[in-house]
């Protein structure tokens, strides 16, 4: 055990890190070039033994050796946390949760224990109202270029003026039908309700989400998908509490029903209608044409982050064209991100489940910050699923 | 019946062997040791007992005349409109006050010939292997082995086998059988070890004797066996059913969100709605339930077993 | 009688063998086998989080059941002691911590704690001399005592239903014969009860290491095994979670030959 760890490294430290600035200045991307040699990990390690921080991306601070993330069922590629622990050193645990108001209510109960989490737009301002979360440090964030980012859908992460969360992707919210059970053509959330109390009976999923599940019984009635109107949503409740005892089951998480066969039609996003379609062509994903809900995630840090260096550094590593066009490969929902798109397959570029045609896109509606704290549409889902 | 009385037969006891003028000396000297001793016994308990579930039943007690607080959560206030809106949860308070006796009988009737065959009729040697295995299971997570129940029950476990013979498009997942049968599996050990501990205290001389006085397997079953496990099957029971009352993982994972106990329906106010004032009236409600559940089972046991307490130290 | 035993042993390991089976996927999923493999035994054991939540749970079950044996065996012999009134409250207090349903404890042992926390820390940090105060939070502790909880009164349960069915002579004779107190326990009480005692202590330990509901609640970041296996649930169980199960499994099973072989060592059964 007296032998140095430093022996067998293949340079010094000191001459490493000069190398690593020299990089720095260059034109090739440095984490290509860590990449490339796996000097990603010895750097990681130098970091944390010697206390030496020659780069932003691996920070001057100690990244720890875990840390934890917040997201959404099955979002992401699970190989981008396995590159990213060989580059740092750092193993991310993935907590997934189906709404947003669970992710609110573990974080206001305090000691969520995540460094990094995958918030929807319309709740950014609540929580920052909450002071749940925090203005991040773009300074740590060198991968994050705000200029090639699309605007129609990542404006709801800076609040007057301050950045407090960067895009992940956006998406739609349909349903995805297994066209072999259920054969008849649907194209409106009318079709979607009435199927599920006849030939979908016993089959169907809806989210385990307030904004879905109250918005979609909603539009229904035509209303708008955010509406917090007594009447509309007594409508909206008679509507749900009809459909109660014919669901298969209420949950956010319906892949693995719809891949097994289970269930027939459920409530989806646009990154599950794409991953369920890839690999069951007979999936169809549908948007209703009354409109829905268009959304866009993004990434933010809570306050009591146990482990933010390691939250940014995750951040800034997934921020990264190259990283991020994987995820969207695996994931299947469309980037906010020019950068990343320039690097995606014409073929994903083109998929209608992605890039639904103008006149579907046009009668969605983006949350509305009210709906997530609003009493009424809470006791109005809680009530439904225990009915 | 009265531990007074105990208390003193033990002390007059003593107090016969420490015959002569220091008698009354010692006697005082023992009574006052005895009381430290007990109180050094109760003192953990109590302690615990105190910080660990008085206190938070006051605080939830506090919480459940509160309002929400208007992003969720809690805001001081006093009001009954949380007790007022109970009737909203009336499916879920069903659902549980039907499954769990049910549920708790459906053990009873799998587990007593479990516990009956392990303490009276398995030879000897195999009883604590028998016994061990029963426990073992519960040493895998119960989560994990209901998590088998979900492929088991799911499209791709039984109705996919069934479909080779032709059965089409059978569902057996999220529904009330479902949660049944995952009630039965989780809870089972705990109805077979009570019974096994009636069963296996009870004098074998007792069956012989009623056999030799003429009665039948049957009535010697009836009139002897059935009779002293009583206690035993009475505390299966009752933990068993005062467990449901509060069960959620089964039914979630089970019943996918569809079966709907009280515990899920408050898991669902904290962790969703963060509605706690309404979720905390729910967890009285739920306390009180369980108290008169016990309390009735309590009677019941009470009756059946009139058994005598001792000084034992 | 004998067949049904059979089958309800079947019922109880079915569920057991798939997850054993499944541990030795070459799948990425716990719901297709895909092949032979025993590459999860690794992962999982160079999984930190697993890991982790693994020691959590053991140290968490060891402790809880510890304190709630010796706790609940105090609690019972001091209850033989006391008069009918502190017996009944104590009877109430302890039917109130084994009914109270464990979402209900994790609940309220939350909010209480957390309001607890936010007057005590405060404070603490206000007469603490150094600028790094203790602070208390949800963890280990919040845990153990709320598992013990539920434990102790069972134990005190269990121990007291046997002590209430012990030879009363027995003890009677003891004294007559001029035992001490203390002879008498150890030589006629305690043997009698160490069944008790020790049933009181698996019960106690099984139930801490296989609880969900109250963890899920008073753990604060602490992860304990059932926490990380639901955690799993949601975001799809690899047979890394299968290969833990499995191992925990295989200890347990060892656990009890060993017992049985210590035992047939003691006394050869006849």
């Amino acid at each position: 055990m007296s032998k140095s760890y430093r022996d067998g490294l293949p340079i010094s430290p000191e001459k490493f890190v000069d190398q690593l600035m020299r990089l720095k200045r260059g034109s090739i991307s440095r984490r290509d070039f860590l990449g490339l040699t796996g000097l990603g990990v010895a750097t990681a390690v130098m970091a944390r033994e010697l206390g030496i921080m020659p780069t932003p991306a691996f920070g001057a601070e100690n990244l720890g050796d875990r840390m934890s993330i917040a997201t959404w069922p099955n979002y992401h590629d699970p190989q981008t946390f396995e590159n990213f622990k060989a580059e740092t050193g750092v193993a991310v645990e993935v907590n997934v949760f189906g709404s947003n108001e669970e992710m609110l209510a573990k974080l206001q109960a305090g000691g969520s224990g995540w460094s990094l989490f995958v918030p929807t737009n319309y709740t950014i301002s609540t929580y920052k109202k909450l002071g749940i979360i925090e203005p991040l440090d773009m300074a740590k964030l060198g991968n994050f270029d705000g200029s090639k980012e699309d605007a129609r859908f990542t404006a709801e992460g800076t609040i007057d003026g301050t950045i407090y969360a960067v895009p992940k992707n956006w998406g739609t919210t349909g349903f995805a039908v297994n066209t072999k059970k259920l054969a008849k053509p649907m194209s409106s959330w009318k079709e979607f309700w009435d199927t599920a109390m006849a030939e979908g009976d016993g089959r169907t999923m809806v989210h385990d989400y307030q904004l879905t599940t109250i918005g979609n019984a909603l539009k229904y009635h035509g209303y708008s998908f955010n509406s917090l109107k007594q009447d509309e949503l007594a409508k909206a409740e008679e509507l749900l509490l009809k459909v109660k005892p014919h669901l298969f089951a209420v949950s956010s998480d319906y892949q693995p029903s719809m891949r097994s066969g289970d269930a027939w039609m459920t409530m989806c996003w646009t990154n599950d209608g794409a991953q369920l379609h890839r690999d069951i062509p007979e999936i169809a994903y549908v948007l209703g044409k009354e409109g829905g809900e268009i959304w866009t995630d993004f990434y933010a840090i809570p306050k009591d982050a146990p482990n933010k260096p390691a939250g940014y550094a995750l951040l800034n590593y997934l921020m990264n064209p190259k990283v991020a066009v994987k995820e969207h490969l695996a994931n299947g929902a469309p980037s906010t991100d020019a950068r990343v798109n320039a690097l995606l397959p014409k073929e994903v570029l083109e998929n209608p489940i992605l890039y639904p045609a103008a006149e579907l896109l046009k009668p969605l509606e983006f949350g509305a910050a009210a709906t997530l704290t609003d009493p009424g549409r809470a006791e109005l889902m809680a009530r439904f699923k225990a009915a | 019946m009265s531990q007074g009385t105990n208390s003193g037969q033990v002390l007059t006891a003593g107090g016969q062997r420490s015959a002569g003028a220091e008698a009354a000396f010692s006697m005082r000297g023992r009574f006052l040791r005895k009381n430290l001793l007990t109180a050094l016994l109760l003192a953990p308990a109590t302690l615990w007992l105190v910080v660990f579930l008085v206190l938070p039943f006051v605080a939830i007690a506090v919480f459940s005349v509160g309002e929400r607080a208007p992003e969720g959560g809690y805001q001081a206030a006093f009001t009954f409109a949380q007790y007022a809106n109970l009737p909203a949860r009336a499916t879920a308070f069903w659902n549980t006050m039907m499954l769990a006796p049910v549920g708790a009988l459906a053990c009873l009737l799998v587990g007593y010939p479990v516990a009956y065959y392990l303490a009276l009729r398995a030879p000897q040697r195999w009883r604590l292997i028998l016994l061990a295995l029963i426990v073992i299971p519960f040493w895998t997570s119960l989560l994990m082995r209901t998590y088998a129940w979900m492929y088991i029950l799911g499209g791709r476990g039984i109705p996919a086998l069934l479909a080779y013979i032709g059965i089409e498009d059978l569902r057996l997942i999220n529904t009330p059988g479902a949660v049944l049968l995952g009630i039965v599996y989780g809870y089972l050990p705990l109805m077979i070890l009570p019974i096994y501990v009636s069963l296996e205290r009870l004098d074998r001389r007792l069956l012989e004797a009623s056999a030799d006085l003429g009665a039948t397997p049957l009535s010697t079953f009836l009139g002897v066996t059935l009779r002293l496990s009583l206690p035993g099957v009475m505390t299966g029971f009752s933990l068993v059913m005062i467990l449901l009352l509060g069960e959620y993982l089964i039914p979630t994972l089970l019943g996918g969100g569809k079966v709907f106990f009280i515990g899920n329906a408050l898991v669902d106010l904290f962790l969703q709605s963060r509605n706690w004032p309404f979720g905390s009236a729910i967890a009285i409600t739920l306390v009180l339930v369980s108290v008169v559940v016990l309390i009735i089972a309590n009677r019941i046991s009470t009756r059946l077993s009139g058994a005598r307490r001792v000084d034992l130290i | 009688m004998r067949a049904f035993v059979v089958a309800v042993f079947a019922f109880l390991y079915l569920p057991i063998a798939l997850v054993v089976l499944f541990s030795f996927n070459a799948g990425h999923h716990a719901s297709e086998f895909t092949g032979f493999s025993e590459q999860w035994y690794g992962k999982a054991l160079s999984n930190p989080f697993l890991v982790e939540a693994l020691k959590n749970s053991l140290f968490i079950a060891t402790t809880s059941a510890l304190l709630a044996a010796f706790c609940g065996t105090a609690a019972a012999l001091g209850l033989q002691r006391v008069g009918a009134r502190t017996r009944g409250v104590f009877d109430a207090l302890l039917g109130a911590a084994i009914v109270v349903p464990g979402v209900v404890i994790g609940i309220s042992t939350l909010v209480a704690l957390v309001q607890l926390f936010a007057v005590v820390n405060p404070f603490l940090a206000s007469v603490w001399p150094t600028d790094q105060p203790p602070r208390l939070a949800l963890g280990y502790g919040s845990i153990i005592a709320a598992h013990g909880l539920f434990s102790m009164a069972l134990v005190t349960m269990i121990v007291g239903t046997r002590l209430s069915s012990l030879d009363r002579n027995l003890v009677e004779a003891s004294s007559d014969l001029y035992a001490t107190p203390l002879t008498t326990f150890r030589s006629i009480v305690l043997p009698q009860i160490m069944p008790a005692v020790i049933a009181g202590f698996l019960l106690a330990f099984t139930f801490s290491f296989d609880d969900f509901i109250i963890a899920f609640f008073v753990a604060g970041a602490q992860t304990t095994l059932p926490i990380y296996v639901f955690a799993s649930i949601r975001r799809g169980v690899t047979p890394e979670i299968n290969a833990i199960a499995t191992i925990v499994l295989a200890a347990s099973v060892l656990l009890v030959l060993l017992a049985q072989w210590q035992l047939g060592r003691r006394k050869p059964s006849p």
